[in-house]
């Protein structure tokens, strides 16, 4: 399924780049993330729980950041599988200033299998814009409540 | 379909229910016509199940000062047939007729549905355009949300752990008015694809009053106010209802885009207002 | 093992699968492309069989055409969705070495055949038992992994096992149908007289043959001629494996997919020459005075009357007022549709060489001492209600009360060999060989009643055997009596009272109809009603009307799910999207139109019953029908052909499109 919107995010262009790939913001703000744990270059083993009305599922996963361009854009891929089925998302973010901070807009497939889309069809496209709407959201008051800052060091000198 | 091993709790108080759910991994059972197939399909797996039918009254439908107290565990069908419902707030017993098949009807009942929250479902459209207050309790908290700052997003809602829906609140709707309730049925799950819930009120040939709830199109049920304001100040009912669900997020699945649930959402509030505009003195 | 379900899901959940995904396809076309991933390496191109038919001169006819409509045309995959899932019980009595199995298969007999040779076991220590079963409609018709494994694992364990299919296995695990994408061609003169057809069709067979996976699409190319009477076919089809379930025999089996593709294109033709789709197929019709009649697939129709069943059909919607009607409507503005479908359809299959595994069926009938009548059939009625139609085939050629015959079926220890459920052929071949048996019986009740009356000529009714002379009678228990006493046989005469006949048929039947559906499509939304439904169908004599209505009725609900809801969804990993009922649209109650049905009856001379089968037709001529009719209603907007399933969505963008065109 292809999926594509655009989200914006507290902060400049530079910051919210650095932000977007930071291992501790992408814990805290992806919905459900419970571990997420560096495995390589921008790749990272992450666990997840989902939890959505009275659905709920753990899954294993792995986040990977690449063909990284500093402040424009990059691509991610978010994949997991659990007992419930597997997902898997990838697409390119492009981050661009707008008045307030950085439009991100984002460009992509998502993919889902075994029960959830076997029988959650109807949920899918609904369900992921949410999980994305939730992680923006999550961001922005990450932002606002200074938290972010601690997370990822002041790229000084860029900002 | 073969759910995971349970416990299962049976509380005879609601205090006693609100202890037990304290504990916010439990779940709460009503109907069980979301919950069980979610759990038969093992995509819910909770530890411990507190079935809410026992607990006395909580299915109570009554009228006092002009608001219809519903209680969360009043079925789909009590709600159809209520005779208080019926004649205080028709537009719910309508909605309530269109849920489902009369299985679910006898069984499902209206705090899980909006506990649920699930986009599809036809009670958001008609809570929202009656102004519906949801009452919302636990242990130690007692709060009342209007249904519209309740249903957050698909599937999501201002519940908090250890909270349950306890009652609704509506306020009674003028006898003078008239309603509808229209729905595009999923021909699989029987689910609103789209579904808009009316309320009119008249002066003379002008409307004065005009609610529009519209479920099914969006993640969550939605009052289309920018029409309602069209109406109020005397547009037609095409030209009102051409840009109903504008500026909304809408959903799309195999059965129905986004951009052909938005033009159902437009045609069915037009429909909707034809009909209760029949309808009001 | 587990010892309940809850324990064997339990454990199931225990099991960590880690795959690696492979790339896949899951579109027939797709899969034909250059550089698509192989679903078996071993056959890169996916292709795993082609086919050519022909017969005429099918160049020569387009050639000398003056007129040729072209069309692609899909028949989508469908998940045939019994009410009841399958389920098998397999028992091993070890000290009898034998094995019973209760599975819902449509092919109880075939089954344990088969079986034998899976567990390797003498065939004979191998009970297959067949109880009620809550449908079939072909997805039974197949010897599954699931009812070797329960009886191995019965077999290794010493204890009886269960499985029984939950509806997502079921939609994944059990065959699916249809799943044609067809290229069509015909050839006409200006003056509607039909020349030729070509037909490229590719068949999704997902991933894997079944029992009958390649044969379904070669029966589409048998019967795509239709009733018309033209002499030029050229057929290719090309068989390919997708990655999913494989398709194979659902109600109809190919031949929805033929007339659904004929009665397209006659439609199509019509509207090119603007000729009354009625008129043109008339015009076309093998005529009542040609049969039987030699297809150019090489078929011999057996009998026909194929513009009775239009007549009657046009007659009861009263067509030129209804054409009237729609005028006026479309002057006012709305979409009302008119749509035809004349079908014609290949059952009683079938001669034995034109069947993979025998084409004929038997009937064993025991008149018991007490005069009671036992039918032990061959063939496996699956809620067709072949224990109706059956006995009162018994009861009327016996002269004996319906009450006193049993019909025994589905347990391979109890019945003689048979070969099943399929193809509309339980009555036809079935009822023929029990037909046979009785006349054998009937014969041998006479001998006993002549004797016992102490006569030449009886009379058998009413449940008596009447001497034509004296008036005299003996009822049928006491014959039967006599016969098992044996105190006095007639000459020549064994006792007992007990015939069995193995019955092959020297043709197929073919049963034909016309239905007509009057259609309305909201301009606003693309919501398509039925306004009328009409099925005239013939299916040879009839023994049962409610039987037969019962089998339109079911029929048309399952044509009407093609046409209008249901659809196999795959995405491009694979993935089956539409895995419960919550997204895939079987009919309901509450969905149905009212179906005005009436019969032509022509006789079948294939058999001397007369009859045809209609376990299918009401499925085969549905679906045109319906997508002919709100083709016709969408017209004057410039829409041409729609492909199935009729969602409103897709009509509410055929409105936009012709309405900017
Ligand atoms: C075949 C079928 C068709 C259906 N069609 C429709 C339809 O057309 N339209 C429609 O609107 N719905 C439809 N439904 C859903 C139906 O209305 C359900 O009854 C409803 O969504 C859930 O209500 P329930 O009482 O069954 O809740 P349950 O299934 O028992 O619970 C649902 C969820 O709500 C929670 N919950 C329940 N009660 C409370 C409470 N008082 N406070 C807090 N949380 C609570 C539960 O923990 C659970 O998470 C259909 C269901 C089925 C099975």
């Amino acid at each position: 399924m292809k999926i594509a919107g655009a989200h914006t995010v507290p902060a400049a262009r530079e910051w919210a780049f650095a932000l977007l790939q930071d291992p501790v913001v992408l814990a805290r703000c992806m919905p459900g993330c419970q571990a997420l744990e560096r495995t390589g270059d921008g790749e990272y083993h992450m666990k997840m729980k989902m939890v959505l009305a009275s659905m709920s599922g753990l899954f294993d996963g792995r986040v990977k950041v690449a063909d990284s361009c500093p402040p424009e854009s990059f691509r991610l891929t978010v994949e997991g599988a659990g007992k419930i089925g597997f997902m898997k998302g990838e697409g390119v973010l492009t981050l661009a200033a707008v008045d307030g901070g950085t439009g991100v807009a984002f460009a992509g497939d998502v993919h889902v299998g075994g029960t959830l889309a076997a029988v959650g069809q109807r949920l899918i496209d609904t369900t992921s814009r949410m999980l994305i709407k939730r992680f923006f959201e999550k961001l922005g008051a990450e932002i606002a409540a200074g938290e972010a800052a601690r997370a990822a060091p002041y790229p000084g000198d860029l900002y | 379909m073969i759910p995971q091993a349970f416990d299962y709790s049976s509380p005879r108080s609601l205090h006693e229910a609100l202890v037990l759910l304290e504990n916010g991994e439990h779940k709460v059972l009503a109907g069980g016509m979301s919950l069980v197939p979610m759990m038969k399909l093992r995509l819910a797996t909770p530890g411990r199940v507190v079935d809410l039918s026992r607990v006395p009254d909580l299915n109570r439908i009554a009228e006092s000062g002009g608001v219809v107290r519903i209680g969360a565990m009043a079925t789909h069908h009590e709600i159809e047939t209520s005779p208080v419902v019926r004649g205080q707030c028709p537009l719910l017993s309508e909605a309530a007729s269109h849920i489902g098949d009369v299985q679910v009807r006898n069984m499902g009942t209206i705090g899980g549905s909006i506990a649920h929250a699930d986009p599809a479902a036809d009670y958001p459209a008609a809570l929202v355009a009656l102004e519906a207050r949801v009452r919302l309790v636990s242990a130690h908290s007692d709060r009342t949300l209007d249904a519209a700052d309740f249903f957050l997003d698909a599937f999501t809602t201002a519940l908090a752990p250890g909270e349950i829906v306890l009652e609704l609140e509506i306020p009674a709707e003028d006898s003078s008015e008239g309603y509808r309730y229209e729905k595009v049925a999923h021909p699989a799950s029987g689910f609103a694809v789209v579904g808009v819930a009316v309320r009119i009120k008249k002066n003379g040939a002008a409307i004065s009053m005009a609610r529009i709830g519209v479920t099914g199109m969006g993640p969550r049920a939605f009052r289309d106010r920018a029409a309602e304001k069209l109406l109020e100040e005397g547009a037609d009912i095409a030209r009102a209802t051409a840009a109903v669900g504008a500026g909304q997020e809408a959903n799309a699945d195999l059965y129905a885009s986004a951009d052909y649930r938005r033009h159902l959402a437009a045609v069915h509030a037009a429909r909707a207002l034809t009909v209760a505009l029949s309808r009001a003195s | 093992m587990a010892t309940d379900r809850y324990l064997a899901a339990d454990a199931a959940d225990l099991v960590e699968v880690d795959y690696e995904p492979l790339a896949a396809v899951a579109d027939p076309e797709k899969a034909l492309a250059a550089g698509a991933p192989a679903v078996h390496p071993q056959w890169p191109d996916n292709i795993a069989f082609t086919f050519h038919q022909e017969g005429g001169d099918t160049e020569g006819a387009f050639r000398d055409a003056e007129v040729v409509v072209r069309q692609r045309i899909t028949s989508q995959r469908l998940i045939p969705t019994a009410m009841e899932t399958r389920g098998v019980v397999a028992e091993w009595r070890a000290g009898e070495r034998s094995l019973t199995l209760y599975s819902s298969t449509q092919i109880p007999h075939l089954l344990r055949t088969l079986l034998a040779g899976i567990l390797g076991m003498p065939e004979n220590h191998l009970r297959v038992i067949t109880p009620e079963v809550g449908g079939g409609f072909g997805s039974k018709l197949n010897v599954y992994a699931e009812e070797a494994l329960a009886a191995f694992v019965a077999m290794r364990i010493n204890h009886p096992v269960k499985w029984i299919e939950s509806r997502r296995e079921n939609f994944q695990a059990t065959i699916h149908g249809r799943g044609h994408v067809d290229y069509f061609e015909l050839a006409a003169k200006r003056d509607g007289t039909m020349l030729g057809l070509k037909l490229k069709l590719i068949q999704d067979l997902g991933a894997y043959h079944q029992l009958l996976t390649p044969a379904i699409p070669t029966l589409s190319v048998l019967m795509m001629p239709g009733l018309y009477n033209f002499p030029n076919i050229s057929a290719d089809i090309v068989g390919v494996f997708t990655n999913c379930v494989p398709t194979d025999a659902y109600r109809g089996a190919g031949r929805p997919e033929a007339t659904h593709g004929i009665e397209r294109m006659v439609d199509i033709l019509a509207a090119e020459l603007q000729m009354d789709p009625a008129a043109i197929r008339l015009k076309n019709f093998v005529p009542a005075n040609a049969f039987p009649y030699a297809t150019a697939t090489g078929l011999s129709y057996d009998s026909g009357n194929y513009a009775a069943p239009l007549k009657q059909a046009l007659d009861a919607v009263e067509y030129p007022k209804l054409r009237e009607e729609q005028k006026r409507a479309r002057a006012a503005g709305r979409l009302m549709g008119i749509g035809i479908s004349t079908y014609g359809e290949i059952c009683a299959i079938g001669p034995s060489p034109a069947t993979p595994a025998g084409g004929w069926e038997s009937a064993t009938v025991k008149i018991e001492p007490t005069g009671k009548v036992t039918v032990m059939t061959g063939a496996s009625p699956h809620g067709q209600g072949e224990e109706t139609t059956f006995a009162q085939i018994a009861a009327d050629e016996l002269g004996v009360d319906i009450d006193d015959v049993l019909v025994v079926h589905g347990d391979t220890a109890v019945v003689q060999y048979g070969i099943g459920t399929f193809g509309s052929r339980g009555t036809a071949i079935g009822g023929t060989a029990l037909y046979y048996a009785l006349q054998d019986l009937k014969a041998k009740v006479k001998k006993f009643g002549a004797m016992l009356l102490d006569t030449q000529k009886v009379t058998l009714a009413g449940g008596t055997c009447t001497d034509e002379v004296s008036g005299k009678s003996v009822s049928f228990a006491e014959i039967a009596g006599a016969a098992y006493r044996a105190l006095k046989l007639p000459p020549d005469t064994e006792p007992g009272l007990v015939a069995t006949r193995f019955w092959e048929p020297p043709n197929f039947t073919f049963p034909f109809g016309a239905h007509i559906v009057v259609s309305e499509v909201d301009r606003d939304t693309g919501a398509i009603e039925i306004r009328r439904y009409i099925a005239v169908d013939d299916c040879g004599k009839i023994i049962n009307p409610l039987i037969v209505a019962g089998q339109v009725h079911g029929g048309v609900a399952q044509g009407l799910g093609q046409a209008l809801w249901e659809q196999a969804v795959y995405d491009d990993s694979g993935q089956l999207l539409t895995g419960e009922l919550t997204d895939y649209a079987v009919p309901k109650a509450h969905l149905m139109p009212w179906i005005e049905s009436s019969h032509t009856e022509t006789p079948s001379p294939v058999n001397p019953l007369g009859v045809k089968g209609v376990g299918e037709a009401g499925t085969i001529g549905c679906s045109p029908a319906v997508v002919n009719s709100v083709v016709d209603a969408l017209a004057p907007l410039g829409v041409r052909h729609i492909d199935m399933p009729l969602t409103p969505e897709k009509i509410w963008n055929a409105i936009q499109q012709g309405g900017r065109a």
